[in-house]
């Protein structure tokens, strides 16, 4: 018996070993080395002059504007995206339970923007937001005057944020449809007998058993908002006016382009760190919200 | 008896990885060409093997192991970097910390000083004063830092300021010669002449953008020169009183005026100067070529860069690109020099041109195309590099002049900023990074 528990316990390690030394060297490592730099003031082009400064370049990151201006810019950028994706997928899954005729190119349709990649979708939207471009053509016709989209401050990220969810919104739709066949007719049924309206119905019935699928729409949308680079480096190049200027684009450049290892780490930490602190709030509202959903249900029964 | 068998594998599986990490060290016949008594010398460039500039530096290295056999052996690697900058530098940083760096490596020009600065690249081996007048002056002067030879490019590169030929015959416009180019307040005239013509074709005088990125400087910077001002001092480490003097308040506000007076779109349209709607043009050397190639019914004309009203006379047109350096990690630099000299030099030089159709950088080199000579446009081209060509700042904090000037140019020209303060805020953030050089 013992022998047999320590044979598995040598297996078990086995099958993890590999993993562990990957993530070791890929993650961990990179994770630590990412704290230590940014207590420090290294700079890719000299690492022999590295010295530690303790908490200066904290100090100066929130001095900094720029670093604040690409902090807005994401969390404005997340609070645009997080409403219309998830609920745009909400509803699209709806739409589509309900459709009866060519529901299976109706799903393709909205999910192929997913599996396109994000540069070729910025490229191809930069087309579309040209000043000559299709969107500006129709607005035209309508009588609507030409509009800068990503060329003017303003606008530019709106602009990007519309376009990330029409990108990203088939993925959580499909999560979504999954959810609502699994509901069981039963419940419908039983509504339908009481004359509940369809309103009713979705309240009552749809949303609490979609519940644990919004926490995780929610949380996956927020993390995935949190990280955008691409469609600003491809359609604006974080302009006009740093409007575009995201988080992760900031680190990036501070890291590459201007050599500055340990500003950028220290960037990065300050970033993981909110982005933990969020989502550690979100699953707390939610989860709170669970409980008391499942108590109400056990009084009631 | 299985623990110890499995433990060991995973045991070698790690050192697996540490070792691979370490590197290598080449010993004759390892590489194919690489033969006893050769001295060896590894060279990193800046882009896959597959493309036409690869293809390009591939010949170049062949040409240079034939002529030095049996004396140095050139090992290349082609290394890709993608259009933000990232990949190639990324390597060289990492190298920088690891000391994997080889013994000749690709600088883009602009860099030259930072990487100099930082004791990344040292300086080359002398070389004789007729070997080094072979080269254009502004190479000479862009791989120069500290009053020491870095750097020598293969590749140069200038801006046109395109015309559209049969637009300017339409409105009676004459082109000035190389020597007397038009006047910022006579470019205005000519702009405001052209301003009803080019509404009639749904279009704009001139066909111009600030955009993000390295491009602005590039082809603004001359405006700036010009008008007797300048980015940062000569030793590159102070800006205060240079970024942001008098002289480059007035060049931001003729940009502005251009803005405001509607000489140019204020959102970028694409094509607008290849689909004949736009009079002008500033774009790159490369433009020719396009427009002989794809668009061949567009007319098209090199005038002199425009200058301002107090040009003295002096160099002022953009120049500048990729070039080769002996890192500081090398033991042979002599052998390296060589090297950088071959790279650049005058047969490499015409590969360039006639697989990427980039300008060389030497003398040699453009009196072997015969295109300088027989076609006025790239003749054109190739006066005002020699005779006016001025190379970027020379400073450690280069990227970051160049993000602030795009920066500046387009929130005082498009955005309505007030020239002045941000123009001194674009001083505190430049100053904030050349920190690091001044306090030593």
């Amino acid at each position: 018996m013992m022998k047999k528990k320590k044979s598995n316990t040598i297996m078990g390690m086995a099958f993890f070993g590999p993993a562990l030394v990957l993530l070791t060297i890929f993650l961990f490592i990179p994770m630590i080395l990412t704290l230590v730099f940014s207590f420090t003031d290294y700079f890719a082009l000299s690492p022999n002059l590295t010295h530690f400064v303790g908490f200066e370049n904290y100090g100066k990151l929130f001095k900094d504007e720029l670093f604040l201006q690409s902090f807005f810019n994401t969390v404005k950028f997340v609070l645009i995206i997080l409403p219309c994706q998830g609920l745009g997928a909400l509803g699209l899954a709806l739409l589509i339970n309900k459709v009866t005729h060519c529901k299976k190119y109706f799903k393709v349709a909205f999910f192929v923007p997913v599996v396109m990649s994000l540069a070729v979708v910025s490229t191809l939207w930069m087309q579309i937001y040209s000043p000559e471009g299709i969107l500006n053509t129709i607005l035209g016709n309508l009588g609507i005057n030409a509009q800068p989209f990503i060329h003017s401050a303003s606008q530019a990220l709106p602009s990007i944020a519309l376009m990330s969810v029409w990108q990203g919104v088939g993925y959580q739709m499909i999560i979504f449809l999954g959810g609502l066949q699994a509901i069981n007719p039963a419940l419908y049924e039983a509504a339908e007998m009481d004359h509940a309206s369809s309103w009713q119905k979705f309240k009552d019935i749809t949303l609490p058993e979609l519940k644990p699928l919004c926490v995780f729409v929610f949380i996956t949308v927020t993390i995935g908002a949190f990280r955008m680079i691409v469609q600003p480096m491809v359609m604006t190049g974080g302009g006009p006016s740093h409007s575009t200027y995201t988080m992760v684009y900031n680190i990036y450049e501070t890291g590459t382009v201007n050599w500055e290892i340990g500003i950028a780490s220290t960037m990065a930490i300050v970033f993981a760190i909110f982005v933990m602190i969020l989502t550690v709030i979100q699953s707390i509202l939610t989860r709170d919200k669970e409980d008391k959903h499942v108590n109400k249900k056990a009084k009631n029964g | 008896m299985k623990k110890i068998i499995l433990e060991s594998l995973i045991l070698l599986l790690v050192m697996g990885f540490l070792t691979g990490c370490q590197g290598k060290k080449v010993s004759p016949g390892d590489v194919e060409g690489y033969d006893e008594g050769e001295t060896y010398l590894s060279l990193w460039v800046h882009t896959i093997e597959d493309t036409p500039e690869g293809e390009a530096y591939k010949k170049s290295v062949e040409g240079f192991n034939e002529a030095y056999d049996g004396v140095y052996f050139a090992d290349i690697e082609f290394i890709p970097r993608n259009d933000s900058g990232g990949g190639y530098s990324d390597k060289v940083n990492a190298s920088v910390m690891s000391g994997g760096l080889p013994d000749v490596l690709t600088v883009d020009g602009p860099n030259v000083s930072a990487y100099a600065a930082n004791g990344i690249i040292q300086p080359l081996a002398e070389i004789p004063e007729e070997e080094k007048a072979v080269y254009l002056e502004s190479i000479i002067e862009q791989g120069t830092y500290d009053g020491k030879l870095y750097a020598l490019g293969v590749l140069e590169s200038s801006v046109g300021m395109y015309y559209n030929k049969d637009i300017l015959e339409e409105a009676g416009i004459e082109v000035p010669d190389a020597d007397h180019p038009w006047t910022w307040s006579e470019f205005l005239e000519i702009l405001e002449q052209l301003k009803p013509i080019m509404a009639e074709k749904n279009g704009y005088a001139l066909d111009m953008t600030f955009p993000v990125g390295e491009a602005s400087i590039y082809y603004y910077a001359p405006f700036i020169w010009s008008n007797g001002g300048d980015l940062v001092s000569d030793d590159g480490l102070t800006v205060d009183g240079y970024f942001n003097s008098d002289a480059n308040a007035e060049t931001m506000e003729y940009f502005k005026t251009i803005v405001d007076n509607g000489y140019m779109s204020a959102t970028p349209i694409e094509f607008l100067f290849e689909s004949g709607r736009a009079a002008f043009k500033f774009d790159g050397a490369w433009e020719v070529n396009t427009i002989y190639t794809s668009y061949p019914d567009i007319n098209l004309g090199v005038a002199p860069y425009v200058v301002s009203d107090n040009w003295d006379g002096g160099r002022y047109t953009p120049t500048g690109s990729w070039a080769y350096a002996a890192s500081a990690n090398t033991e042979h630099l002599e052998g390296a020099t060589e090297l950088v000299k071959w790279m650049s030099g005058v047969e490499s030089g015409v590969y360039i041109w006639n697989l990427t159709k980039n300008l060389p950088s030497t003398y040699g080199a453009f009196e072997q195309i015969e295109i300088f000579r027989t076609d006025e446009n790239y003749n054109a081209l190739y006066n005002q590099l020699s005779t006016y060509g001025h190379p970027r700042p020379k400073t450690p904090v280069y990227p970051q002049v160049s993000t602030s000037f795009q920066q500046a140019l387009e929130d005082i020209a498009l955005g309505g900023m007030e020239t002045k303060s941000a123009l001194d805020k674009s001083v505190e953030r430049i100053n904030a990074k050349l920190e690091r050089y001044v306090r030593e």
